[in-house]
C-alpha cells in the first residue's frame, strides 16, 4: 500500500512586521473621510470636533494672514536651540558619563533624581529664575532634552564593546583619539535613537515653554486657541506640531543613514 | 625585541590566575602557549602586551625595535576587533593615523599591509561585508602596517571555520618564514602550534603555571616531509598527554566541586 | 460615557417618580458646575439655606479649577447651571448656540474694590502711576481674551487711549502675574483686589487704580443649556428664583457701608462667611475682602456684555458671527438693565 504524500505545510511565517506605504495613506484617507463626514453631516458639534476642512481654513487664514509663518519661525528657532543646547549639554555629561567614575558616580543618581520632574512644573521657577523671555522658554526645552540625551549618551557608551577599546589601546591610540574614533562612533547608534524621543519631546515641550510670555510660537497659539475655544485653530495648530514631528522623524532617519550607513 | 616575564602571578580577585611564571620569548621566534582552557593563557598575554597590571612580578624588554616600528607589541585579536563604521583601509589607517607620518608613507604603509594579506581589492569593503578569515585578515594587516616587534596573537584561528582556519595557517607560514617577526601564539590547538612554533610553553591548568617548554627543532616550511611529520608526531604525543594530564585533573576537579 | 450615565440616572428617576405618584412629588435633580470662588457665593447661600429644595431641586456641585471647564461642562450637558466670568473663549462657546446666559455674577461696581491695577516698583518709579499711564507699558495677563485682557480694553476704550500701546505678555496663570509683576518682569498686572494689596503689602509693586473707578463692567454670569431652556423651562425658572435669593441674601450681608464709605461686614455677613468657607476654603479675611458686588436679583448688566463682545470681536478674540442677543436670554429675570435698544 502507498503511503498518502502530503505538502509541507509552510509554518514560518508572521514576526517581521514591514511597512506597506500604501496602507497608510488609504487609512488615513478613510480616517479623514468619516471624520469630514461626521462634521459636515452634523454628528458631531462643530466645536466639540471641528471638521478635517474646518481645521484646513484656519490653517489657511492665519497662513493667508502671515500669522502662520511668524508663529512657526518662532516655535522652530525655540526648538532648534533649545534641542542643541540641551543635547549639547546633555551629550557631554553622558558621555563623561560613560568614560569618567567621578561623572557616572555624581551623574546616575542626578539624573535618576531630576529626569522625571516634570519640567512644565517648573516653568514659575524657571521665569522666576531665567525670567519670562526666551532664556526660560530655552531651558524648559532644554531640560526636557537634556536627561533624555543624558541617558542615550551614557548607555550609548556602554555599549562600546569592550575589545574594541582595548584594540585601540594596544596600538597606542591616544585617549581623544579612542574617545572620537571608538567610542563615539560606537556610541553614535544609540545616540541618534536618542535623538528621535528628544526632537519628539522639544516639539511636546514647546507648548508648554510657550505657555508663558509667548506673543507668537506654536505653542501659544494652540494654548490661546484652547482657552479661546476656537477648536479649528487649536487642531489647526495641534497639525503643524504633527507635520514638524513626522518631518524631524524623516530628518532622523535620512541623519541614521548617513552616519549609520555601516549597520 | 625582547620580552621577558618575571615571577608573574596573577589574580582576579579571589581567584589566583597565574602563578610565578618566567617566561623569556627570544628575538625572532615564534613562542607558542597552550593550555587548558580558563588557565589563564589571554591573561599572561594581556599582561605581555602592558594592557593588564599584573598583580605581581613584571614584564622587562630588551632590546630596541627596528626603526620603522611604530607599535612595538601588536595584538592580533581572536575576534578580530574591527571598526565595523571603517573600511578594511581605514580600519588598517586607524592605527597609524596617531604617528607623524606623512600621507604618502601612511598611505603606503596601508596598501603595502593590504599587498602582504591579498585585500588589495577590498580596501573600501565593510567589515560586514568580508568572511571571517577575510576579517581576521584585515587583523593581520592592521598589525603588520605598524611594523611590530613582537606580535601577540590570541587565538587569532579560533573564530574560523575549519577550511580558512588552514589558509590562514599557511599565511602565518609563510610570513614568518619570509621575515622573522617575534610572536607570542596562544592556541588551543596543537597542530597549530606544531606548525608555526619554534617553542611551545605549556601551561598547567588554573592557576597556570608553565608546566614545560618544549623545543620544536625543525626549521617551520620543512615540516611536511615524511620525516619531519615522524618527529612532529612523536611531539604531538608528548604534548598532548602533558595537556590531557592537565585538562582531565581540570574537569575532574569542575566536577567533584 | 458619564452623559450616557446620566442619562440612565433621570430615565431611572423618572421612572420612579411615576411610581410613587401621589406622595411627596421627587425633586429634579440638577448638577451645578462651579468654581470655589467667593463669587460664586449665590450658589452655595441658595443650597445651604435650602432655597433650591424649597423649588423641588436636588442640586448637586461639581467642583471646577479654571473658568472654562465650567462653561464647557454646561455647553457638553455634563451639567445643568454654572456660574463664570465671562472671557472670549465663554463667548466663543456661547456663540456656538450651545448655552444662554440667564443672570449675573459679579459685577465691577463703584464703591467696590475688586480688580486693581498694580505696577510694579520698577515701573512705579519711572513714572506709572496711574492707570492713565498704562500705554508705552508691558502689561502682565494671563492668557489673551481673559478677564484681564478685557479689563485692559475696556479702559483703553474710557480712556481713549490704542490699546496696541500697551505691550501685553501672557503668563498664563495669576501666581505666574504675581511673581512677574514682584520681580519687575513685566511693568504692570490687573488683579483681584486683595490679592494686589498683599502684594503692596510686601512692597512688591504700588497699586495705581482700580477697575471698578474706570470702568464698572459686568464680570460674569449665570448661565444654562439651551436644551435646559427649550426643554426644562420650569427647572430653569425654579433654579433662577433660588439663585436670586441667594444672591439677595450675599447682597444684604455684603453690600454694607458705614458713614463713611467704608464697608462694613455685620451680623448678616458673619452668619454667611461659615457658608462661603465651607465651599471656598478661604479665611473670613479673605472672603472679606474679595467679596465683590453681586447684583441682589441677579440682573445683567446688558449693555456691558454687548460692549465686551464688540470689542473682543474687534480684537480678533471673539468670533465675527457672536451675537449676544443669540444668547442672552433676559426671560428668567425682570430686572436686568442698560439694555441696548
Ligand atoms: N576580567 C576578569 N575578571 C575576573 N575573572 C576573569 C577575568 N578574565 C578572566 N577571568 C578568569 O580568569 C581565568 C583565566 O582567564 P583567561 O581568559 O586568561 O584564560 P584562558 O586560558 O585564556 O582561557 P581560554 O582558553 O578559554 O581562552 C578564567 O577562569 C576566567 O574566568
Ligand atoms: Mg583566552
Amino acid at each position: 500500500m502507498a503511503e498518502a504524500v502530503r505538502e509541507l505545510k509552510f509554518r514560518g511565517g508572521g514576526f517581521a512586521p514591514g511597512r506597506k506605504r500604501w496602507t497608510a495613506l488609504v487609512f488615513f484617507a478613510l480616517v479623514l473621510g468619516i471624520w469630514q463626514l461626521a462634521g459636515s453631516r452634523g454628528w458631531v458639534s462643530p466645536l466639540f470636533l471641528p471638521s478635517p476642512l474646518a481645521i484646513f481654513e484656519a490653517l489657511r487664514a492665519e497662513a493667508i494672514s502671515g500669522n502662520l509663518w511668524i508663529h512657526l519661525t518662532a516655535s522652530l528657532q525655540r526648538i532648534g536651540l533649545g534641542w542643541v543646547l540641551g543635547t549639547l549639554a546633555g551629550l557631554a555629561l553622558g558621555l563623561a558619563m560613560g568614560l569618567f567614575t567621578l561623572a557616572r558616580s555624581v551623574g546616575l543618581p542626578l539624573v535618576s533624581a531630576f529626569f522625571p520632574i516634570p519640567k512644565i512644573a517648573l516653568l514659575p521657577l524657571f521665569i522666576l529664575w531665567f525670567g519670562i523671555g526666551e532664556a526660560s522658554k530655552l531651558v524648559t526645552i532644554g531640560m526636557g532634552v537634556f536627561f533624555p540625551t543624558v541617558v542615550a549618551a551614557y548607555s550609548g557608551v556602554d555599549t562600546v564593546p569592550r575589545n574594541l577599546v582595548r584594540m585601540a589601546q594596544s596600538f597606542s591610540l591616544p585617549y581623544s583619539a579612542i574617545v572620537w574614533k571608538v567610542v563615539l562612533p560606537g556610541a553614535m547608534a544609540t545616540i541618534v535613537a536618542g535623538f528621535r524621543i528628544t526632537v519628539s519631546l522639544a516639539l511636546i515641550l514647546v507648548v508648554a515653554a510657550e505657555m508663558i510670555g509667548a506673543e507668537y510660537g506654536l505653542g501659544a497659539f494652540i494654548i490661546s486657541a484652547g482657552h479661546l475655544m476656537m477648536t479649528d485653530r487649536l487642531l489647526g495648530g495641534v497639525v503643524c506640531l504633527s507635520i514638524l514631528g513626522l518631518l524631524a522623524g524623516t530628518g532622523i532617519t535620512l541623519l541614521e543613514r548617513r552616519l549609520l550607513h555601516w549597520r | 625585541m625582547q620580552v621577558i616575564a618575571e615571577a608573574i602571578g596573577h589574580d582576579y580577585g579571589p581567584l589566583p590566575v597565574l602563578e610565578n611564571v618566567d617566561l623569556a620569548v627570544r628575538e625572532g621566534e615564534v613562542l607558542a602557549i597552550i593550555g587548558p582552557s580558563g588557565c589563564g593563557k589571554s591573561t599572561l598575554l594581556s599582561i605581555l602586551g602592558g594592557l593588564l597590571q599584573p598583580s605581581r612580578g613584571r614584564v622587562l624588554l630588551k632590546g630596541q625595535p627596528q626603526a620603522d616600528c611604530l607599535n612595538p607589541l601588536t595584538f592580533v585579536f581572536q575576534d578580530f576587533a574591527l571598526l565595523p563604521w571603517r573600511s578594511v583601509a581605514g580600519n588598517v589607517e586607524l592605527v597609524l593615523e596617531h604617528h607623524r607620518l606623512g600621507s604618502a608613507e601612511r598611505r603606503r604603509r596601508v596598501a603595502d599591509a593590504l599587498a602582504r594579506t591579498g585585500l588589495s581589492d577590498f580596501a573600501a569593503a565593510l567589515p560586514k561585508q568580508l568572511s571571517g578569515g577575510m576579517r581576521q585578515r584585515v587583523g593581520i594587516a592592521r598589525a603588520l602596517a605598524v611594523r611590530p616587534a613582537v606580535l601577540l596573537l590570541d587565538e587569532p584561528l579560533s573564530a574560523l571555520d575549519a577550511q580558512t582556519r588552514e589558509l590562514l595557517l599557511e599565511d602565518f607560514e609563510s610570513l614568518w618564514v619570509r621575515e622573522r617577526t617575534t610572536a607570542i601564539y596562544v592556541t588551543h590547538n596543537l597542530s597549530e602550534a606544531l606548525r608555526l612554533a619554534d617553542r611551545v610553553a605549556v601551561f598547567s591548568r588554573r592557576p597556570g603555571r608553565l608546566k614545560e617548554l618544549v623545543e620544536i627543532p625543525l626549521p617551520r616550511g620543512q615540516r611536511s616531509g615524511a620525516q619531519a611529520q615522524v618527529e612532529l608526531a612523536a611531539l604531538h604525543d608528548r604534548l598532548w598527554g602533558l595537556i590531557r594530564a592537565e585538562a582531565q585533573s581540570a574537569v575532574t576537579e569542575l566536577e567533584h566541586g | 460615557m458619564k452623559r450616557l450615565l446620566l442619562g440612565a440616572v433621570c430615565a431611572f428617576s423618572l421612572t420612579v417618580g411615576t411610581a410613587v405618584q401621589g406622595g411627596v412629588q421627587a425633586a429634579d435633580e440638577i448638577t451645578v458646575a462651579a468654581l470655589t470662588f467667593v463669587s460664586s457665593s449665590p450658589l452655595f447661600i441658595a443650597q445651604e439655606r435650602g432655597y433650591y429644595e424649597e423649588e423641588g431641586l436636588d442640586v448637586s456641585f461639581e467642583f471646577f479649577r479654571a473658568a472654562q471647564p465650567v462653561a464647557v461642562a454646561i455647553a457638553s450637558g455634563d451639567a445643568d447651571f454654572g456660574v463664570t466670568a465671562f472671557t472670549a473663549g465663554f463667548y466663543n462657546l456661547a456663540a456656538n448656540g450651545s448655552l444662554k446666559v440667564i443672570g449675573a455674577q459679579s459685577r465691577e461696581e463703584p464703591g467696590f474694590e475688586f480688580s486693581a491695577y498694580l505696577a510694579s516698583n520698577a515701573a512705579w518709579e519711572d513714572g506709572l502711576k496711574a492707570p492713565e499711564d498704562l500705554p508705552g507699558h508691558e502689561l502682565g495677563i494671563t492668557q489673551r481674551g481673559s478677564s484681564f485682557h478685557l479689563m485692559l480694553g475696556l479702559l483703553a476704550e474710557e480712556l481713549e487711549f490704542d490699546v496696541d500701546a500697551v505691550k501685553l505678555t501672557t503668563l498664563e496663570a495669576v501666581p505666574n502675574m504675581m511673581s512677574a509683576v514682584s520681580t519687575d518682569q513685566v511693568d504692570a498686572v490687573i488683579l483681584p483686589g486683595w490679592l494686589a494689596r498683599r502684594i503692596e503689602g510686601e512692597d512688591g509693586g504700588r497699586i495705581i487704580g482700580w477697575v471698578h473707578d474706570y470702568t464698572p463692567y459686568q464680570l460674569g454670569g449665570l448661565f444654562t443649556s439651551s436644551d435646559n431652556v427649550e426643554e426644562r423651562r420650569d427647572v430653569v425658572e425654579r433654579f433662577v428664583r433660588a439663585y436670586q435669593r441667594g444672591a439677595a441674601d450675599y447682597a444684604e450681608a455684603f453690600h454694607q457701608f458705614d458713614e463713611e464709605g467704608n464697608r462694613v461686614f455685620g451680623e448678616e455677613a458673619e452668619a454667611l462667611i461659615p457658608i462661603i468657607q465651607q465651599y471656598t476654603d478661604a479665611t473670613p479675611d479673605a472672603i472679606k475682602a474679595s467679596a465683590s458686588y453681586i447684583d441682589p436679583e441677579g440682573a445683567l448688566d446688558v449693555g456691558s456684555v454687548y460692549q465686551q463682545v464688540e470689542w473682543l470681536q474687534e480684537q480678533g478674540l471673539v468670533a465675527a458671527q457672536a451675537d449676544p442677543a443669540s444668547f442672552i436670554d433676559l426671560s428668567f429675570i425682570d430686572s436686568h438693565f442698560n439694555l441696548p435698544e
